[in-house]
């Protein structure tokens, strides 16, 4: 193991996991994963698990005080097995940083307005962190916050990019991101191309940052696509179990 | 009665909100549960093992929409002179916020602290903790088991008892080496230097399990006993208990709860239920452990 930190992250225009450089990892999104919640979304990027749960929206509770807008409570946890290293339960300041980021990448595209004085509570749950968390709990949270029928102007969708061995990197591994010179995460409302946030890291030249950037928002668009998807086919589903109990309803009447 | 009244104008869907105990009763008395089960019924049960790859080891199991994932981390600690030749073996149950509507972000809830508190004296009797030990006096295994309940319909013990118990047979303790200045290698590393040099240390190995608990949970509801109850039974419910028996009939563990006494009946009934129940699991445990290539140690004496 001890070989592999020397080693280089690319090679002949491959990635260590045989990846293009702007290729994603196997992206796989699903709603309606737990039955408590409002909304709820699992999304998968190989070694990247993450869980969001949204309930509300719901009363605040009564610390935060009085709001008139809605508000958007973000609590971010990785699970203590998440991590190489063993991790502890109380919330780290990392955690603290992922919440408050996420937070704002999804206020933006909530109608807050729509529930005024409630909060909408999204509770993400990181299985395990193989790279990208960020970007993957954004999308994840985004589809469970339309999966809770919240009112948004627009999905969200997020990725990472890395700059790495003088390659632009998408969706970077735990162990790419680790030995990244620079590197951003973009959340964007694809339809309108809007950005609800933009985090970068290290140093980045202006000609870098918008090659960067663009592919950031190519890599937006293709989980957009993939997102809308799994929305349409969950609201079918839902349709046909609908007509269905409303046929057996028609039948025993 | 106003719920009476009340039905012959809302829908199906308004009635179990508004009277939702007039809801279960209408199905209770006709033999079933709002899900379509028969009463003593439990909900479609599935394992998975290794979902999580930076754990050394994974379970997910779900009963029903009940879900639980339960991790293993294994670490190299300095043994306790008060027990010198055994490691140490941790349990915590997480209710992640995410898992209901009343779980909240922060300290651990009661019912938190109530599973973990059951669960880590269940596993304790299940694993010797001799057999962690590495070098005695020296350095022996932490054994850290965390279950998270991702969602919480109902039954948690089963769902989280069961999780833990799948990580923990599917569990390989490293190899490991510990040479003269005390450095720890594990892993394939370790495994080399053992064969170079007469270190101490230990092969990989799997862990020995005494037992193989199953937990089943049934609650009584308007004295009819009801298998493996969801959350939207559990609060009308006026007892619920669960039994934890091994492989032999056993009864490592029993709890009754709830506003109602329990008979002897109702606990001869609810230990019965739970044998049968714990015959399936077990084998649906055997069949996970099988199809990841690994074979149960516990059945053999």
């Amino acid at each position: 193991m001890a070989g592999l930190e020397q080693q280089p992250l690319l090679t002949d225009g491959h990635r260590r996991d045989g990846r293009a450089y702007e290729e994603f990892r196997n992206v796989f999104l699903n709603t309606g994963v737990i039955s408590q919640a409002s909304g709820s979304a699992y999304a998968e990027f190989n070694n990247t698990k993450v869980m969001v749960g949204v309930y509300g929206p719901r009363q605040s509770e009564r610390k935060v005080g009085y709001s008139e807008q809605g508000r958007i409570s973000v609590d971010v946890k990785l699970a203590t097995f998440a991590t190489r290293q063993r991790g502890v339960f109380g919330q780290t300041p990392e955690e603290r940083e992922l919440s408050a980021l996420l937070a704002t990448a999804l206020e933006a595209a909530t109608n807050l307005a729509s529930f005024p004085k409630a909060t909408a509570d999204v509770y993400v749950l990181v299985l395990e962190a193989g790279g990208a968390e960020l970007a993957v709990a954004a999308t994840a949270a985004a589809l469970a916050l339309a999966d809770a029928g919240i009112e948004m102007f627009d999905l969200v969708t997020a990725c990472s990019v890395s700059r790495a061995e003088g390659a632009l990197l998408l969706d970077p591994t735990t162990d790419e991101a680790a030995r990244e010179e620079a590197g951003l995460t973009l959340a964007l409302m694809p339809a309108c191309s809007e950005v609800t946030q933009l985090v970068s890291r290290g140093p980045w030249s202006s000609s870098q940052l918008r090659e960067a950037l663009e592919l950031a928002m190519g890599g937006c668009a293709q989980l957009d696509a993939l997102a809308r998807q799994v929305l349409k086919t969950a609201a079918a589903e839902a349709a046909t179990r609908r007509q269905q109990e409303a046929q057996r309803q028609a039948q025993q009447a | 009665m106003a719920a009476a009244a009340a039905a012959g104008q809302v829908d199906a869907d308004t009635f179990r909100r508004l009277y939702p105990d007039d809801y279960l009763r209408k199905f209770v008395e006709q033999g079933l549960r709002p899900d379509g089960r028969p009463l003593a019924a439990a909900r479609p049960t599935s394992i998975g093992l290794g979902a999580v790859s930076t754990a050394d080891a994974s379970a997910l199991v779900k009963v029903g929409s009940t879900t639980a994932l339960a991790g293993v981390k294994c670490e190299v600690v300095p043994a306790l002179p008060e027990a010198p030749d055994a490691g140490r073996l941790a349990v915590q149950v997480e209710m992640a916020p995410l898992c209901s509507a009343t779980a909240r972000p922060g300290r651990p809830s009661e019912a938190a602290q109530v599973l973990t508190e059951q669960l880590g004296a269940l596993l304790s009797s299940v694993v010797d903790a001799r057999q962690l030990c590495i070098d005695a006096g020296k350095a022996a295994w932490a054994v850290y088991v965390d279950i998270y309940v991702l969602d919480a319909d109902g039954s948690l013990h089963d769902a989280c008892l069961l999780a833990a118990l799948a990580a923990l047979s599917s569990l390989r303790l490293r190899a490991v080496s510990i040479d003269e200045s005390g450095r720890v290698q594990t892993g394939a590393a370790a495994q080399q230097q053992q064969q170079g040099e007469q270190l101490a240390g230990q092969q990989e190995r799997q862990l020995a399990l005494s037992c193989l608990p199953v937990s089943s949970t049934c609650g009584l509801y308007r004295g009819r006993l009801l298998a493996d109850p969801t959350a939207e039974e559990e609060p009308l419910l006026e007892a619920q208990v669960t039994a934890v028996l091994d492989e032999s009939g056993a009864v490592l563990g029993f709890s009754a709860g709830g506003t109602a006494a329990v008979s002897q009946a109702v606990v001869v009934q609810c230990l019965e239920a739970a044998k049968m129940r714990g015959k399936e699991v077990r084998a649906m445990l055997q069949q996970a452990l099988q199809q990841a290539g690994l074979a149960a140690d516990a059945a053999a004496p």
